[in-house]
């Protein structure tokens, strides 16, 4: 019963979290683009005066940037790639009849809840160590020279670790999007002569696509923004070798305390989230309707 | 007490009229029943009786009183959903408890009027189950349960059978029937079934498109359809309609005879090669063709009568059960 | 599929999915296995897996000469705060959106989870500045205002998704019953949502404990939660392996147990309902 009485209280109740994040949405980047437009650095006090494009200009044309965006999408691209297909896979499997499900299902899961920090730190020192790693180890009962993973090969071994830890993400939701298939429906295929190829092509992949559009849209918008680890483990370098754009920025402005410059790096850090926030969006309003 | 009036009641969602200014009065101690096809707003206008949604205009007076600015709460009615709409954290007890709690009544009563209900519903061992671990048939009566302990002046049933299986169905239909034997309080029941309203109410009350198209007991509504769309609606199977030349012999639009009122003879006028048989045992349903008349017409014929597909039957109308309908669908009295 | 499955079929997968697991699980079992080795163990050549000498040592370096407690307590005060203002918040407006629909809640949802999209670099120039302007830095109340608000928009969409199940019959029998808003909202609404509300907060608390962007951004010595504590162990002189496996399992452990008890939700949560 929507009278004129409860649609009043209920924007009374809605007002403080509409509020809210209105602030925290327009506040911090109204400064943002303001502060992109000027020269203003943390070191440098003075005036800061309006200098339009220049910081857009410098850091794009900063060969670090560059670097930064290949880095960006290919961190994405192949955490996105290891976690969807490794994922897929991972559903696949722990949909079979087993015994002890729970706790394969528990073991799989956890890295998800291993907080960055930690699993950055304990890969790079427990297991990529080149001398005192596991994986040095490994190398040395096979004969091989130990490998320097993280001055190496800097963003393979990132790409690694962050899909060690959104793997459990991807297998969890495609797990429950595959346990929500009508039993009904394979059965049916099975009396049509399919065989379990076909039932996984024709039938589960077609009602896993929802999910798997869900999982990769929302690891995008979390794998844009990888920090903790590049921090811990390589500090972006050698060189600018795993430096993604969140890092960049994140070192204009708090390293090198280059305000104006960290602030338009934001602002296309914003510009690049935003594109897959839209897709992301619709899929999601989508589902509001239904 | 329970005397229901409406008074040029109607119900707008937005710019939809739902239904349009409508009177109607549902006398104290009545089972009436609303029916129609889905869509017809018989569900708006019992939500309207209860007070679950408001009405566009017009007036509705519970023995007299106006009722049509009282909370549901306040209208002295109970409500039983389509859903049971039981309250899934609360065992059998506390779900009938529920509206006395709400009405600060003392435990010695409530535990009196609640014992009485699980009595009456033969739900005294499931007292303390919570809904999950019920049936579909003990839902209904736990929700029933919580409408009876309130002694409310008026119940009101929404589909309250669509979601049980058919026997139950039939059981649970014998059962709200002795319940209102029993209580003779006012009841309003909301259905789509034709054969529930046929079986259970005192007065008929048909709904197409928010409008009443007839009033009625159940046999005046079978004996004289004031139209052709109640004609088509009630009785099972449906009645035959004849239009054309057949019609006219009767100074008639359309003409209507109902299954069981057309004879198998050797001598009837009409003919037909008969098709599906559907045989009950008790009835035999014939649905024959290529009589020129309509595409199938569908005879009953008593007991078990064996015609083969194909064969070739003569029928004969009940000439004064013949119903005849007018260029605007009415009846031709 | 209620037939037989051959027991060979089932041996077979269950080696391969336990062998997968284990793999998968084996970085946090050999950090739980290293932390109770001695130094020298925890380096040893080849490695020791189970057959060492077992002690507590490390924990309790790891608590004397660190402040270690103290990052605790800070990870528990800002996780658990900005989850009970979050909620605080986000009950009302999860309610009034499920409960009273308008024409426009739709878009207020949809424009709630965008601002849940901003990037958080993108705004981490102006929110350092005002921080430090407000002696907000490195404090707990600070980091606590920037969790709730990161995470609101994942705990109004959560109690969206879990108010909106509640069937308006319900609501409405209630009504009939006689409850008068208050009794609605604490004898049939409130029961009813407790389960929602339970797997809201906790995925919250574990989405916020691990939150690494803001704590090691916004705090030093002070506020800094375990995160930001473990993160200091990436310095050479933190290469202790069996210390820093004990700080991290003290750091991990709490959250895990959380997680393996909420992961059913945790799909629903992540997904802002678009997968259940």
């Amino acid at each position: 019963m929507a009278t004129q009485h409860s649609r009043a209280a209920a924007r009374f109740m809605i007002a403080p979290s509409v509020v809210l994040l209105l602030a925290w949405m327009l506040i911090p980047l109204g400064m943002t683009l303001y502060f992109s437009f000027l020269r203003y650095n943390l070191l440098m006090p003075g005036n800061n005066p309006f200098v339009g494009f220049e910081n857009y200009a410098y850091f794009v044309t900063d060969p670090a940037f560059q670097a930064a965006i290949v880095n960006t999408l290919l961190l994405v691209g192949g955490i996105l790639l290891i976690t969807v297909v490794g994922g897929i896979a991972l559903a696949v499997l722990l949909d079979q009849p087993m015994w002890g499900t729970g706790i394969v299902r528990i073991m799989v899961i956890s890295p998800f809840f291993v907080m960055p920090t930690v699993s950055a730190l304990v890969w790079k020192n427990m297991f990529m160590n080149p001398v005192n790693g596991l994986f040095a180890y490994i190398a040395e009962v096979l004969g091989m020279q130990p490998f320097d993973f993280l001055t190496q090969a800097p963003l393979a071994s990132i790409i690694g670790i962050v899909s060690w830890q959104w793997l459990p993400f991807a297998t969890l939701i495609l797990l429950t999007a595959m346990q929500s298939l009508d039993s009904e429906q394979l059965e049916a295929s099975e009396m049509d002569g399919a065989s379990a190829w076909s039932r996984f092509y024709y039938i589960k992949l077609p009602h896993l696509a929802r999910a798997i559009t869900v999982v990769v849209l929302i690891q995008t918008i979390f794998l844009l923004s990888i920090f903790a680890e590049i921090l811990v483990t390589t500090n972006g370098g050698p060189g600018t070798a795993s430096t993604n754009l969140t890092y960049l920025v994140y070192a204009e402005s708090l390293l090198r305390f280059d305000v104006g410059t960290g602030s338009a790096g934001g602002v296309i850090a914003i510009i690049l989230a935003n594109i897959v926030a839209i897709f992301l969006m619709r899929m999601i309003g989508k589902n509001l309707d239904a | 007490m329970g005397r229901i009036t409406l008074d040029k009641v109607r119900k707008a969602f937005g710019d939809t009229e739902v239904i349009p200014p409508l009177d109607l009065t549902i006398e104290d101690g009545e089972f009436v029943v609303f029916v129609g096809p889905s869509g017809c707003g018989k569900s708006t206008l019992l939500r309207l009786i209860a007070g679950l949604e408001d009405v566009s205009g017009g007036e509705i007076r519970i023995d007299g009183k106006p009722a049509t600015d009282l909370p549901p709460a306040k209208r002295g009615l109970a409500m039983v959903f389509q859903s049971y709409a039981l309250y899934p954290h609360m065992t059998v007890r506390k779900n009938i408890t529920f509206p006395l709690k709400m009405a600060g009544m003392s435990e010695e009563e409530k535990k009196r009027r609640v014992d009485h209900a699980a009595e009456v519903l033969n739900l005294t061992d499931y007292l303390d189950r919570r809904p999950g671990q019920l049936s579909g048939g003990q839902r209904q009566r736990v929700a029933i349960g919580r409408a009876i302990v309130r002694e409310p002046a008026a119940f009101l049933f929404d589909e309250p059978l669509s979601n049980l299986d058919a026997a139950l169905r039939v059981g649970m239909r014998l059962e709200i029937s002795e319940l209102h034997e029993r209580l003779k309080t006012t009841m309003v029941y909301v259905t789509h079934d034709q054969v529930e309203a046929m079986t259970m109410a005192d007065k008929i009350v048909v709904l197409r498109a928010g409008n009443i198209e007839q009033v009625g007991s159940p046999l005046d509504l079978y004996r004289t359809p004031r139209n052709l769309f109640v004609a088509g609606f009630i009785g099972s199977p449906t009645m035959n309609l004849i239009d054309g030349a057949e019609a006219a012999k009767h100074d008639a639009r359309t003409i209507g005879i109902r299954p069981e009122h057309i004879d198998v003879v050797g001598d009837g006028p009409w003919q037909g090669k008969v098709g599906v048989s559907e045989h009950l045992g008790s009835d035999t349903f014939f649905h024959v063709h290529e009589t020129g008349l309509a595409d199938i017409i569908t005879v009953r014929a008593p007991g078990e009568v064996n015609h083969r597909a194909g064969d070739t039957i003569r029928l004969s109308p009940q000439m004064d059960k013949l119903h005849r309908f007018g260029q605007d669908g009415l009846r031709i009295a | 599929m209620a037939r037989a499955v051959t027991t060979k079929t089932k041996a077979i997968n269950t080696a391969i999915a336990w062998t997968i697991a284990i793999l998968i699980f084996f970085p946090i079992l050999w950090t739980v296995l290293t932390s109770f080795k001695s130094e020298g163990t925890a380096i040893a050549d080849p490695p020791v897996f189970l057959f060492f000498d077992w002690t507590l040592e490390n924990y309790a370096t790891v608590q004397e000469r660190s402040s270690y407690f103290r990052h605790f307590m800070n990870s528990v005060v800002i996780s658990v705060g900005s989850t009970i203002i979050g909620l605080a918040i986000g009950i009302p407006a999860a309610w009034a959106m499920a409960f009273v629909p308008g024409k426009q809640t739709k878009n207020v949802l949809m424009w709630m989870l965008s601002t849940k999209m901003l990037p958080p670099v993108g705004v981490l120039v102006p929110l350092y500045l005002i921080f430090r302007d407000w002696g907000l830095l490195d404090t707990r109340i600070g980091l606590i205002i920037v969790l709730t608000l990161i995470n609101l928009p994942i705990i109004v969409w959560m109690l969206y998704t879990y108010f909106r199940e509640i069937p308006n019959d319900i609501l409405e029998a209630a009504r009939m019953d006689g409850a008068t808003l208050r009794s609605e909202v604490i004898y049939v609404l409130l029961p009813m949502a407790v389960p929602g509300i339970a797997s809201t907060l906790l995925l919250n608390i574990i989405l916020a404990w691990n939150e690494a962007f803001w704590t090691l951004n916004l705090t030093a010595a002070n506020a800094a939660p375990l995160t930001a504590f473990i993160a200091s162990y990436s310095s050479p002189e933190g290469l202790f392996y069996a210390k820093l496996s004990a700080a991290s399992t003290m750091a991990i452990a709490p959250i895990l147990i959380m997680g393996w008890f909420s992961q059913k939700q945790l799909v629903r949560g992540l997904t802002f309902g678009a997968v259940k």
